[in-house]
C-alpha cells in the first residue's frame, strides 16, 4: 500500500514539476546560449550512436522483412517494410531510449550531484531560479532533437536496410525504392516525429525530476539515475503503445 | 537599527522538531554568530533567513520583506540584497572559477559589459587573496582553502546587504581560517555588510563576532555580545565553551 502511494506521490510530483517548468518557460531571460548548449550536448553528442544503432537496427529489418517476405513472392515490398517500420516505430521507440541511456542519464547525474553538494541552492540565493536556469534549456533542447535525431536514426536505418536488401538478399534496387514511395505516407512521417517530439519531453522531464529532487549524497545520486532510465524507458514503451493506439486503434 | 528579525521560529522534518521557537534580531551593519554542535539546526535557521526553507511558525524579516512568506519573482527580487558563502563553497562545477564568480553579476544585468563584469572580478578575487591565474581554473582544481575563497569572492562580488557564511572556517588549516576571519571582518568595516555566521568553530566565532547566539536542541540557549555568552551560566553552553576553553 505504501508503495503505491509512493507512486503516486512521486507521479503528482512529475506533474506539478512539469508545470512548474512550463511556466518558466515562457518567462524572460530567454538563455540562448544555454539552449545551443544543451542542443548540442543531447543531439549532435548522440548523433553517432544513433546513426550507428539505427544502421543496424535497419540492416535487421530488411534481413528479417525479407525472410519473412520471401515466402509470399513479396520480396519487393521489404522497402517499404523497413521505412515504415523505422519512421513509425523504431525511429522514435529507439531514438527515445538511446538519449535516455546517454543524455537523460547523464543530465540526472549532473543535476543530483548539484543537488546534493548545495549548488541548487547556490543559484537559488544569486536570484537565479534553478528550474529557469537548469530544467528549461534541457527540456527544450530535448523536445527540440529527439525528432532530428528520429530522423538520423530512420535514414541510417534505411540505408542499412537498403544495402543490406540489395547486396545480401538480392533484391532490386528499383522495387526497393517504388515500394516504399507507394507505402509511405506523410501521415506516417508526422506519426512517428510527433512521437519522438512527446519522448524528449517526457524523457528531459524525468531525468531532470528525478536529478533535481535527489538527496543523500552519491548513492542517492546513483539511485536517482537508475529511476530516470527505467522510468523513462517504460514511460517510452507505455506512450508508444498509447500514441499508436490512438492514431490507428 | 535592524537588519535581520526572527521571530518564533518553529521547523520540524517529520517527527523531528528542529527550531523550537527561536527569537533573535541582527542589526544592520553588525556579524552575527551562531554556535552549536552538529545537528543543532544551524544551517537550518540560516536557510529560513534566505528563503530556502519556509517555517512551520514563526516569521524571518530581513531589510522589512517577511522572507517566509515571499514566493515567486517577489522572493528572487528579496534575494538579491544576500551574499551567501556555503559550507562546502558549492562552486558550480561546470563553471570556470571566472564563470563562478561573475555569476551573480550577469544574471542581475545581462547589459554589463564584458570588460566590467572582469573588472569587478578580478577585484574580488583580489580581496581574498586571489590573482588572475585562478580566473580559467575549474573548481576540481582547487585547493579546499582556495575553494573557500572563491565562494567568498563569489559572496561579495555583487555588493550584497547582508552576507551568510554557512560554516566558512570549517575544514580549514588554522592560518587559512584567521584569513577568512579577517575577510569578513573586512566586509563588515569596509563594506558596511551585515553578516550571519553560523559555525561549530568557537575561536573563530569571538574574532568576527559583534553578537553571539549558542543554539541547543532547537532553541536558543544564550544570546548576547561574546562576552556576555563567555559568562553565560546556561549548563549546555558553560560546557561547550569550557570543552575548548580546556584545550586552548
Amino acid at each position: 500500500m505504501r508503495g503505491v502511494r509512493a507512486v503516486f506521490e512521486g507521479f503528482g510530483d512529475l506533474v506539478l514539476f512539469s508545470g512548474e517548468t512550463l511556466a518558466w518557460t515562457v518567462r524572460p531571460p530567454w538563455r540562448a546560449e544555454l539552449l545551443l548548449q544543451q542542443m548540442a550536448a543531447i543531439g549532435v553528442g548522440s548523433t553517432f550512436i544513433v546513426a550507428v544503432t539505427g544502421l543496424f537496427a535497419g540492416m535487421v529489418l530488411a534481413l528479417q522483412g525479407n525472410h519473412a517476405m520471401r515466402q509470399f513472392g513479396a520480396e519487393g515490398y521489404v522497402g517499404g517494410f523497413v521505412a515504415i517500420g523505422l519512421v513509425r516505430e523504431f525511429g522514435p521507440v529507439f531514438t527515445g531510449l538511446m538519449v535516455t541511456g546517454r543524455s537523460g542519464s547523464a543530465i540526472t547525474t549532473e543535476l543530483g550531484t548539484m543537488r546534493v553538494t548545495e549548488q541548487i541552492d547556490a543559484m537559488e540565493t544569486m536570484a537565479v531560479n534553478p528550474v529557469h536556469y537548469l530544467v528549461v534549456p534541457r527540456v527544450l533542447a530535448a523536445t527540440l532533437m529527439m525528432p532530428v535525431l528520429a530522423v538520423v536514426f530512420s535514414g541510417m536505418g534505411y540505408l542499412g536496410g537498403y544495402l543490406i536488401a540489395i547486396y545480401v538478399s538480392g533484391i532490386p534496387p528499383g522495387p526497393f525504392i517504388d515500394h516504399t514511395r507507394s507505402m509511405v505516407e506523410v501521415n506516417d512521417i508526422t506519426h512517428g516525429l510527433l512521437k519522438a517530439l512527446i519522448f524528449g519531453t517526457v524523457v528531459s522531464l524525468i531525468a531532470t525530476h528525478r536529478g533535481y529532487a535527489a538527496t543523500g549524497g552519491a548513492r542517492g545520486v546513483g539511485e536517482a539515475t537508475t529511476r530516470a532510465v527505467v522510468m523513462s524507458s517504460v514511460a517510452i514503451l507505455v506512450l508508444d503503445y498509447v500514441i499508436t493506439f490512438l492514431a490507428i486503434g | 537599527m535592524a537588519t535581520i528579525v526572527v521571530r518564533d521560529l518553529w521547523k520540524a522534518f517529520g517527527d523531528k522538531e528542529v527550531l523550537r521557537g527561536i527569537d533573535l534580531t541582527v542589526d544592520e551593519g553588525s556579524t552575527f554568530v551562531v554556535l552549536g554542535a552538529s545537528g543543532s539546526g544551524k544551517t537550518v535557521l540560516l536557510k529560513h533567513v534566505i528563503g530556502l526553507l519556509r517555517p512551520d511558525r514563526g516569521s524571518v524579516e530581513v531589510n522589512g520583506l517577511d522572507m517566509s512568506r515571499l514566493q515567486g519573482p517577489a522572493l528572487i527580487e528579496a534575494r538579491r540584497m544576500f551574499g551567501m558563502v556555503f559550507q562546502g563553497a558549492a562552486l558550480f562545477d561546470s563553471m570556470t572559477v571566472f564563470e563562478n564568480v561573475a555569476f551573480p553579476l550577469r544574471e542581475r544585468d545581462r547589459r554589463v559589459p564584458f570588460g566590467e563584469v572582469r573588472d569587478r572580478v578580478v577585484e574580488s578575487l583580489r580581496v581574498v587573496d586571489l590573482g588572475e591565474d585562478v580566473l580559467d581554473l575549474w573548481p576540481a582544481q582547487l585547493s579546499g582553502g582556495m575553494r573557500k575563497r572563491v565562494a567568498l569572492a563569489r559572496a561579495l562580488v555583487a555588493d550584497p546587504k547582508v552576507v551568510l557564511y554557512d560554516e566558512p572556517t570549517t575544514g580549514l588549516d588554522p592560518i587559512t581560517a584567521d584569513s577568512v576571519d579577517q575577510m569578513i571582518n573586512q566586509a563588515k568595516q569596509r563594506r558596511g555588510m551585515t553578516g550571519v555566521v553560523i559555525s561549530h568553530d568557537i575561536a573563530s566565532a569571538f574574532r568576527v563576532a559583534d553578537r553571539v547566539a549558542v543554539l541547543y536542541d532547537g532553541r536558543i540557549a544564550a544570546q548576547g555580545t561574546p562576552e556576555e555568552v563567555r559568562r553565560s551560566e546556561e549548563p549546555y553552553v558553560k560546557r561547550f565553551l569550557a570543552l575548548w576553553f580546556e584545550k586552548q
